[in-house]
């Protein structure tokens, strides 16, 4: 069984997405559980390729498509997950604020959330605290991450917190940010619950938060 | 300008790593014409937007009243570079833009490797057109008032990534890293082209080649960078990257690198091999990369090295600063908008050695 889910998590740091595919045809041939592939295979190659990301081993390249060759795995077993007991770690609503069209630190976020098995609900850029609202109104969400990368936008983030707090939803919710102007002093001056300075260590947060 | 000739002998003897009575200084920040600026337009329409960027009376005019009654102190010069964001030359091959507040974005134009084909510099496209048209106006406005430069130009490899989306492109460069040599060679091709139009505008009018930096030369001042090589890895920079600036650097005689951050520094040991990169800007980035102060190393390296820096620091940072620096091949830019600081800090600028 261990050698297995060792071809696929090989399979996911190199970003083989063929491999990983047939990799776990060949786990669930075998008769390993889908629940097995994705925790002992999958999640934690996503967490090497987030060790070697912060190492500076690898860059956005090779994260992207170990991203894409995890996500291939996860599709082949997405259906038997649906029938078993397992849960993923949070469901997380991701946007970039109202007013800031970047978009590539939060794709990465999450992305990296996506394989560490989180839930991503992906709103997009130039997105408005009144669709964060209503975001977190209709799904059961554990954590939403606020991004923004223009120093002019970043005071959004801090509106996007006030109008979370005064929808009443604030206490269900963790808030994260990131983004390049941001810092942990700023992100406690506004009241989020943490700062992450890249897609990996936004990872590390999102467990410690809500792990 | 009074003082105009003392302040260009300064910067050609910055361009020369060399200092002759003090280190060259800038006091606008950047993106200092928009601030001024001051109109909101946060309020508009998506279409709203780009018709008031494409206003060119209503951006030269607002310019012009920013540095009305303003005296402009040491290597501050006052220039109007028409702008329509850092992706406008993506835009001039058909890419779309969508404009914010202070910048736009451009839309991938490039979704199948088919579309390459199709790829052509269009000289007679909306963007070109507005950016002829902003230049246009501001010649005829700027005589005795102040200097009018080029817009700002990203080909190559930032080119290419605002074509195809910086994600896919760092994807192609695993998938299909022929493709992106492809797409790259395009986004280079027509550059001396581009640059040389805008030149000869601005030549005829005898202006001085200057651009957003506010840097400028009696002869070809270009600004190349490479933002996009802060996601990749040295070989990949190498392979990317690499060929196209030593395209784009080629003809002109001073070339300023505009080094966005610590990511893109990380490939400056390639970079400054290309001889003629003349001098680099250090951007250190807002948030966790802000102050100066903690680049002070990374800057001593560039000087050790004999290479001409712009370094971007507050007027609270500058004394500490000062006293732990050499000030040999700096060009400072210290923002402020108080004209007696400004006299105050070249005095204490002066004293510098």
């Amino acid at each position: 069984m261990a050698q297995y889910l060792e071809t696929i998590s090989k399979s996911v740091i190199e970003g083989d997405m063929t491999s990983v595919s047939e990799g776990v045809q060949a786990a669930l041939e075998a008769g390993i559980d889908a629940g097995e592939i994705l925790q002992a295979g999958l999640i934690p190659a996503m967490g090497e390729v987030g060790r070697l990301f912060e190492e500076g081993e690898y860059y956005v390249p090779e994260m992207l498509v170990a991203a894409r060759a995890m996500k291939a795995g996860l599709e082949r077993i997405r259906p038997l997950l649906m029938h078993s007991n397992v849960k993923p770690a949070g469901k997380v609503v991701v946007g970039t604020v109202k007013g800031d069209l970047h978009d590539i630190g939060k794709n990465l976020v999450a992305m990296m959330l996506e394989g560490a098995g989180f839930e991503i609900k992906d709103l997009g850029t130039d997105v408005s605290p009144e669709k964060f609202v209503a975001a977190l109104k209709e799904n059961s969400v554990d954590l939403v991450g606020l991004s923004a990368l223009l120093t002019t936008t970043m005071p959004m983030i801090k509106s996007t917190i006030l109008a979370i707090t005064e929808s009443g939803l604030r206490e269900r919710v963790k808030i994260i940010v990131g983004g390049a102007p941001l810092t942990q002093g700023y992100a406690e001056e506004i009241g989020a619950d943490g700062y992450a300075p890249d897609a990996s260590r936004a990872v590390s947060l999102a467990k410690q938060l809500i792990g | 300008m009074p003082g105009f000739d003392m302040a260009m002998k300064r910067v050609y003897a910055w361009y020369q790593n060399e200092i002759l009575d003090r280190p060259p200084i800038r006091f606008q920040a950047h993106n200092a014409f928009l601030e001024a600026a001051k109109e909101d337009i946060s309020k508009l329409s998506k279409q709203e937007k780009k018709a008031w960027w494409f206003e060119v009376e209503t951006q030269v005019e607002l310019f012009e009243k920013s540095i009305e009654g303003h005296h402009f102190h040491g290597e501050t010069f006052p220039v109007f570079w028409p702008n329509l964001g850092p992706e406008v030359y993506a835009a001039f091959y058909g890419a779309e833009l969508e404009f914010g507040e202070v910048t736009s974005w451009s839309v991938p134009l490039v979704r199948d490797w088919d579309e390459v084909e199709n790829l052509k510099l269009d000289m007679g496209n909306q963007y070109f057109k507005k950016i002829e048209a902003l230049t246009r106006y501001a010649l005829e406005r700027c005589p005795g008032k102040f200097l009018v430069g080029y817009t700002d130009l990203h080909p190559g490899l930032d080119c290419t990534a605002a074509w195809r989306d910086p994600l896919q492109l760092c994807l192609d460069m695993i998938d299909n890293p022929e493709g992106v040599e492809r797409l790259a060679d395009i986004a280079i091709a027509d550059f001396q082209t581009i640059y040389d139009h805008f030149d000869a505008m601005l030549k005829a009018e005898n202006q001085l080649s200057v651009s957003w930096m506010g840097i400028p030369s009696f002869g070809r001042m270009h600004i190349p960078s490479c933002d996009i090589s802060a996601m990749i890895s040295p070989e990949f920079f190498r392979r990317f990257g690499l060929p196209i600036l030593q395209r784009e650097v080629k003809t002109m005689t001073h070339n300023i690198f505009h080094v966005d951050g610590k990511g893109v520094a990380s490939h400056l040991d390639v970079i400054l091999r290309v001889p003629e990169i003349h001098a680099v800007q250090w951007v250190q980035g807002v948030g966790d990369d802000y102050p100066i102060m903690q680049w002070l190393a990374f800057i001593k390296r560039l000087q050790g090295r004999g290479m001409p820096v712009v370094v971007d620091l507050s007027k609270e940072d500058l004394n500490e600063f000062m006293e732990v620096m050499d000030p040999k091949g700096l060009f400072l830019w210290v923002a402020t908008n108080n004209e007696e600081e400004e006299i105050e800090i070249l005095k204490r600028v002066e004293k510098w050695n």
